[in-house]
C-alpha cells in the first residue's frame, strides 16, 4: 500500500498497528511520525476565554444601540432624497427652457410639439417644456422663424406686442423699437399697442414706436436671413447697422448725418466687406474698416 | 427567539462561545501567531455571529465562525512575519531518561517549533490543526472551505518541509 496514503491515515488517527509499523520501518516516514508525535506535544497559548466574552458582550451591546439609529436615519435619508428627486423634478419641469444665440450664430431646435423655430443671430427665445401642447407661449427678444405645427394657440411675446397664431409659418423680427412680422402661410394675428390685426399669409408688417409703419404684401417664400442674408425695405440705416452689428462682431463708428437715410436691399452674413458694400454703395458712404472697428463715413 | 435552539437565544449563544471559541481562537492564533491579533478576530466572529443569529443555525454557527474568522484574516493584509511561540512543551512520555537525552530532546523541540513558525500560512494552520485539536482531515476542510485533497497535500507538503529543516543541519 503507497506509504503517503497510510501516513495520512495515520495522520487522521485511522491506522492500524501494523500499519503504523509499516512506515516506521522506511526511515522518511520514520521521520515524518517522528516529527508529527513532537508536534502535537505542542500547547498553543492559553486562550482568556472569559475576558474576551466580556469584551464581545459590550461591543454586541453597543452595536445595538448604534444599530437602532443607522435603521431610523437610514428611512430618514431615503426619504430625504425622495422628497429632493420630487421637489427637483417639478422645479425642474417648471423651469423656463432659453434658447440664446450670440453674434453671427443661428440656431434652429424644435419645441415639444414639432414646432421648428430658427433663431436668427442675437436673439433669445424662453419658453416653458411643461405642459407645452396647451399653452405654447414664448417670448421672443431678437428675430425668429416659426413652423408653427396645428394645435391650440401658438403665442410669441415680445416687447412690442404678441403674436398669436393657430398653425403657420410665419418670422418676427423686435429689436429696440422695430417690430416685424411677415406671415409665410396660414393666418396671424398681430396684437401691439391697442391694436390687433390679422395678418394673412403673403403679408408683411412693421411697427415703429408703436406705430403701423408698413402693411404690404411680400412675396418671398421664407424670410432671407434663413439663407444667410438680411434684407430691408425703406429701412433706418440705424436699424441696418444694428442688425449688421448682430451678425458681425464689430463696432460701428458712423457721422449723425446719416441716421436719417433709408436703406432698401440686403446684406450677407458671410463675408464683411461684402455686406457693407451692399450697404454702403447704393447710399453713397465710404468705410473703413481696422480689425473689428469700422467707420463709415459721408463720401 | 421563539426557537430555543435559535443562536439568537442569550443561553444558546453562550453555550456556542463556552464550547467553540477557543478552537476558533487557536485557528486564528495558528494563522498569524498573535495572541491579540486572534483575540481580535474571534470577538469579530462572535459579534458577526450574534448579528446573524437568525440565519445562521445552531448546527452550522461552528462552521460560520471558522469561515468568518478565516475571511477576515485574510482581509487583513499587514501581518508580520509569524513567530509562534508554543508555551510549554509536554513532559516526555518517557520518565527515567538520562540528562543528555532531555537535552536533546529540548533542543529537537526548540528547532520543532521554528520549522513550525517557518511554514507557510496554510500549511501551519492545516498541520496544527490536526496535530494539536486532533481534527479529522474533513474537519479541516470544512474550516478552511478547501477540499479533504487539498489538507492532504498541505499536510505532506509541511512534514516535508519540517523534515527537510532538519536534515539541512
Amino acid at each position: 500500500m503507497d506509504k503517503h496514503y497510510i501516513l495520512h491515515k495515520y495522520l487522521n488517527k485511522e491506522a492500524t498497528p501494523d500499519e503504523i509499523a509499516q512506515l516506521r520501518s522506511d526511515p522518511e516516514f520514520a521521520d515524518y511520525l517522528r516529527l508529527a508525535e513532537a508536534s502535537s506535544g505542542f500547547e498553543p497559548p492559553q486562550f482568556n476565554a472569559s475576558a474576551n466574552f466580556d469584551v464581545i458582550h459590550s461591543r454586541r451591546e453597543k452595536k445595538l444601540s448604534g444599530q437602532a439609529k443607522p435603521a431610523y436615519s437610514r428611512l430618514l435619508k431615503i426619504a430625504a432624497i425622495m422628497v429632493l428627486v420630487v421637489v427637483s423634478y417639478v422645479f425642474i419641469s417648471s423651469l423656463s427652457t432659453t434658447v440664446t444665440t450670440d453674434v453671427a450664430q443661428k440656431e434652429t431646435f424644435t419645441l415639444p410639439d414639432n414646432s421648428i423655430v430658427q433663431l436668427n443671430s442675437n436673439s433669445e427665445i424662453n419658453y416653458k417644456k411643461r405642459n407645452w401642447k396647451n399653452n405654447r407661449l414664448l417670448k421672443l427678444e431678437g428675430e425668429a422663424y416659426f413652423k408653427v405645427s396645428k394645435g391650440n394657440a401658438f403665442t410669441v411675446e415680445t416687447p412690442q406686442g404678441d403674436v398669436t397664431v393657430l398653425g403657420t409659418q410665419f418670422n418676427v423680427f423686435s429689436r429696440d423699437t422695430i417690430f416685424n412680422v411677415k406671415c409665410f402661410e396660414g393666418l396671424v394675428s398681430v396684437a401691439f399697442n391697442d391694436t390687433l390685426i390679422k395678418l394673412p399669409a403673403g403679408n408683411k408688417l412693421k411697427v415703429e414706436n408703436n406705430k403701423l409703419v408698413v402693411y404690404t404684401t411680400t412675396t418671398t417664400q421664407e424670410p432671407a436671413w434663413i439663407y444667410n442674408e438680411s434684407s430691408f425695405e425703406n429701412a433706418s440705416l440705424i436699424t441696418v447697422l444694428n442688425e449688421l452689428k448682430s451678425h458681425y462682431p464689430i463696432t460701428i463708428t458712423s457721422p449723425h448725418s446719416i441716421a436719417n437715410k433709408r436703406f432698401t436691399g440686403s446684406f450677407t452674413h458671410e463675408n464683411l466687406n461684402s455686406a457693407l458694400r451692399s450697404i454702403c454703395d447704393p447710399l453713397q458712404l465710404g468705410y473703413t474698416v481696422d480689425g473689428n472697428d469700422v467707420t463709415i463715413y459721408a463720401k | 427567539m421563539k426557537d430555543p435552539d435559535s443562536v439568537c437565544n442569550e443561553a444558546v449563544f453562550n453555550q456556542v462561545y463556552n464550547d467553540i471559541s477557543q478552537s476558533v481562537w487557536r485557528f486564528a492564533y495558528y494563522k498569524c501567531g498573535d495572541e491579540a491579533q486572534a483575540d481580535d478576530l474571534v470577538q469579530d466572529a462572535f459579534i458577526k455571529l450574534w448579528s446573524n443569529c437568525a440565519k445562521v443555525a445552531l448546527a452550522k454557527a461552528k462552521s460560520f465562525l471558522f469561515t468568518v474568522t478565516n475571511n477576515a484574516f485574510l482581509n487583513q493584509i499587514a501581518h508580520k512575519k509569524v513567530v509562534l511561540k508554543h508555551a510549554q512543551l509536554t513532559p516526555s512520555k518517557v520518565d527515567n531518561e538520562s540528562p543528555e537525552f532531555v537535552l536533546e530532546e529540548k533542543q529537537y523541540h526548540k528547532k520543532l517549533q521554528d520549522a513550525i513558525s517557518n511554514l507557510s500560512e496554510a500549511q501551519r494552520t492545516a498541520f496544527l490543526l490536526n496535530r494539536i485539536d486532533g481534527m479529522k482531515y474533513a474537519e479541516i476542510a470544512e474550516h478552511l472551505n478547501i477540499s479533504v485533497k487539498a489538507v492532504e497535500k498541505r499536510m505532506s507538503q509541511a512534514l516535508k518541509q519540517l523534515r527537510s529543516e532538519f536534515k539541512n543541519i
